[in-house]
């Protein structure tokens, strides 16, 4: 069985989709990197996965694990093992990140019908997840992304994703905003992170993550739907060229 | 309250007039005061309870309030112990208790602060002309009515002088403590006046509480800091739920002067903060910000009239509020920019998160400048909580339930944490922060 299973998908606004027929199977182990230019509808489809209230399906199913994801709501998805790392994570003043955390990865443990960890147990944890991803510990006691830049808060969603140790994690451009070094820390702990049991899917509008990140797949995602899809030596192509080579085709 | 105690054959403004002959005659009324408590009573007079439509009052119904016959809060017992546990450890040996406006000594404890640290009655320091010209001065040109009653009443006051150059380890804690009333309702008149010498620092927190309902406290504190000194000035409004508080700040800053005055209310019949402040020479900076959580019908206000009237001074306000149920808030803040009140920077942020449908804020930030290079903003937000944020936490396994508290508490949260009093940020999360979450179980 496929860990994610997408069919026909068509999701968007009330009387507007954005996503135009997506079909994705996902297996546990793999990489998968969706590629495609600006409103092409990546992000639509990262939400719709993770369960936005916003979006309206209005065609096409969802099966992850076994079970129908779109009867799931938002938390529901979370604490079965779906992770968005946000392309624009936001911003929470007054929400202690620390705290935050140890809230998020308690809930995961509530559901698997275990203990929860008081925060001194918890502020060990934090430590190692924080070391593996490259961030400072002074970020434990900042709110929640509050005037972090573009690069910490995407550190922080790693951090998440490191935290509570998703089955499936879709990564929406967790490249940009990220210096080259950080970029190459972030890879390293989400490559540490990926195992058999789970799977990736990164966003991206460059391959330049995908040089520390190997994909197994790479699709190539246009006017809301994938038009092409690959192995990695496509993200090679795709930078070379531009995505013009497979769009034109598809107008 | 019971119906009897409002005397339906009387106007509000009779029945203050009777219990003021009755405090003149009594003997809590002092005689040095006399001249204040007649001056204070003729403003009344003259400026009368606030009709609906009065611009002081435009968001704040006083109807009840002035239509409440309250008799003038006798000395009472207290449990000493009970006191003791609304003292913030930080300021156990600098602390003043007051019970029902009246300074309790036995009860205080001062040896913290050192000789530098002078307090004295207001009915023993009126017999300086200085301070009794302060007094009456400040009579002269007073617009809020609740604030000339003040003066009407007051017997219990303090002065406090602070010398130039004198700093304290420790921050002053004012506790006032009202005993309300099994029968009639009771009202308290507390009067603090406060001078700062130059480059002198003093961090106060006022606390207010009360051990049973029924009752009105109406405070006015006047500031007047002097060159390069500042106050901290945190009000600590935990009032039992059934009261009024009325408080007036008056504050007058000097050359490169400083003032942090907070609020944190939590919720009675009607609060409203009045806050005038004059920043008077080169350099003056002013900080306003309160917070607010209110519930059921509770109701908290501020009104503000800050006077830039020097050039190079800045002032900056930022007030939030949550409100559920049918509570109210409001806040009419004003800020005035004198002619040669160059490179003023001002600004005045109010948000408020509106958890239900019968929940209102009343918001008109205001600016009259009459210079012409100045930086000055204002903004409001009123709103619901963000979808977007909701959904973030969502995301991460938290549930509606707690991801929504986690959002209101944070709300207020983000303006609490900023309190540089650790007792008092710890006592705030206790109050405002269990009434939310008592709220959403
Ligand atoms: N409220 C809305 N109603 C209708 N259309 C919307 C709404 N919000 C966004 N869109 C549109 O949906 C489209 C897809 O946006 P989406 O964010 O999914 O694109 P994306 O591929 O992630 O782009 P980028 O590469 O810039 O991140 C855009 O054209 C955008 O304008
Ligand atoms: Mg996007």
């Amino acid at each position: 069985m496929s860990l994610l299973e997408i069919k026909d998908l068509h999701a968007g606004f009330e009387g507007t989709d954005i996503v135009k027929g997506v079909s994705l199977t996902v297996n546990a182990g793999e990489v998968h990197a969706i590629m495609g230019p600006n409103g092409s509808g990546k992000s639509t489809l990262a939400k719709v996965l993770a369960g936005h209230p916003s979006y309206v399906v209005s065609k096409g199913s969802i099966t992850y694990n076994g079970n129908d994801l779109l009867e799931m709501d938002a938390e529901e998805r979370a604490l079965a093992g779906v992770f968005l790392g946000f392309q624009y994570p936001v911003e929470i003043p007054g929400v202690n990140n620390a705290e935050f955390l140890r809230m998020a990865y308690n809930a995961k443990l509530v559901k698997q019908g275990e203990e929860e960890v008081d925060p001194l147990d918890f502020d060990g944890i934090l430590d190692e997840k924080m070391k593996l991803v490259g961030m400072d510990r002074k970020y434990k006691d900042r709110f929640l992304n509050e005037g972090f830049s573009g690069g910490e808060k995407k550190k922080n969603e790693i951090l998440q994703m490191a935290v509570l140790g998703p089955k499936l994690s879709v990564l929406d451009e967790t490249d940009s905003g990220l210096d080259i070094d950080a970029l190459k820390v972030v890879a390293q702990g989400v490559n540490k992170l990926n195992n058999k049991d789970n799977a990736l899917i990164l966003i991206t509008h460059y391959q330049r993550l995908l040089n520390y990140i190997e994909p197994d797949f790479v699709h190539v995602f246009s006017g809301g739907t994938i038009i092409k899809s690959g192995g990695k030596e496509l993200a090679h192509e795709l930078e070379a060229q531009g995505y013009d080579w497979v769009t034109a085709p598809a107008k | 309250m019971s119906e009897s105690a409002v005397k339906k054959t009387e106007s509000p403004e009779t029945a203050v007039l009777a219990l003021h002959e009755k405090f003149l005659g009594g003997d809590q009324a002092k005689a040095s005061l006399r001249p204040v408590n007649q001056a204070g009573i003729e403003r009344f007079e003259l400026l009368k309870f606030p009709h609906k439509k009065h611009e002081m009052y435009t968001f704040v119904n006083t109807h009840q309030l002035a239509g409440t016959a309250f008799e003038l809060a006798a000395d009472s017992p207290v449990d000493t112990a009970w006191v003791q546990s609304k003292i913030y450890p930080a300021c156990k040996n600098s602390v003043l208790v007051f019970v029902n406006g009246a300074f309790q000594e036995n009860l205080s404890d001062l040896s913290g602060l050192g000789d530098s640290f002078k307090i004295r009655c207001l009915a023993e320091a009126v017999a300086e002309d200085e301070i009794k010209q302060t007094l009456l001065d400040s009579l002269e040109d007073e617009n809020d009515v609740f604030a000339a009653i003040n003066s009407a009443f007051v017997h219990h006051g303090v002065w406090i002088d602070i010398p130039a150059k004198a700093t304290f380890g420790s921050p002053l804690q004012l506790l006032y403590v009202s005993t309300g009333s099994a029968s009639a309702p009771v009202t308290s008149h507390p009067r603090l006046i406060m001078r700062l010498g130059e480059m002198a620092e003093l961090k106060m927190i006022v606390a207010y509480a009360g051990t049973r309902e029924n009752y009105f406290i109406n405070a006015v504190n006047d500031f007047i800091v002097k060159d390069g000194a500042g106050v901290t000035f945190t009000q600590v409004q935990k009032d039992d739920a059934e009261s009024w508080h009325c408080s007036k700040t008056r504050v007058q800053l000097h050359r490169d002067a400083r003032f942090f005055g907070r609020n944190a209310s939590s919720g009675n019949r009607l609060t409203r903060h009045h806050y005038e402040v004059r920043l008077k020479e080169d350099g003056a900076e002013l900080h306003l910000s309160g917070a607010s959580v209110l519930v059921n019908q509770e109701q908290v206000h501020n009104f503000i009239r800050i006077h830039h009237e020097a050039p190079h001074c800045s002032s900056n306000q930022l007030f939030k509020n949550v409100i559920n149920d049918k509570g109210r808030s409001s806040f009419d803040g004003t800020v005035i920019v004198d002619k040669g009140a160059q490179l003023t920077n001002s600004d005045q942020l109010i948000n408020n998160l509106m958890l239900s449908d019968e929940a209102h804020a009343d918001n008109k930030p205001n600016l009259m400048i009459f210079a012409d290079d100045v930086k000055c903003t204002h903004g409001t937000t009123v709103g619901q909580i963000d979808e977007d944020q909701l959904f973030y936490l969502k995301t991460r396994g938290l549930s509606q339930e707690l991801a929504k508290s986690l959002l209101t508490t944070s709300f207020v949260d983000s303006l609490i944490q900023t309190i540089p009093f650790p007792d008092v940020v710890a006592d705030l999360d206790e109050i405002l922060l269990k009434k939310l979450e008592a709220k959403h179980a």
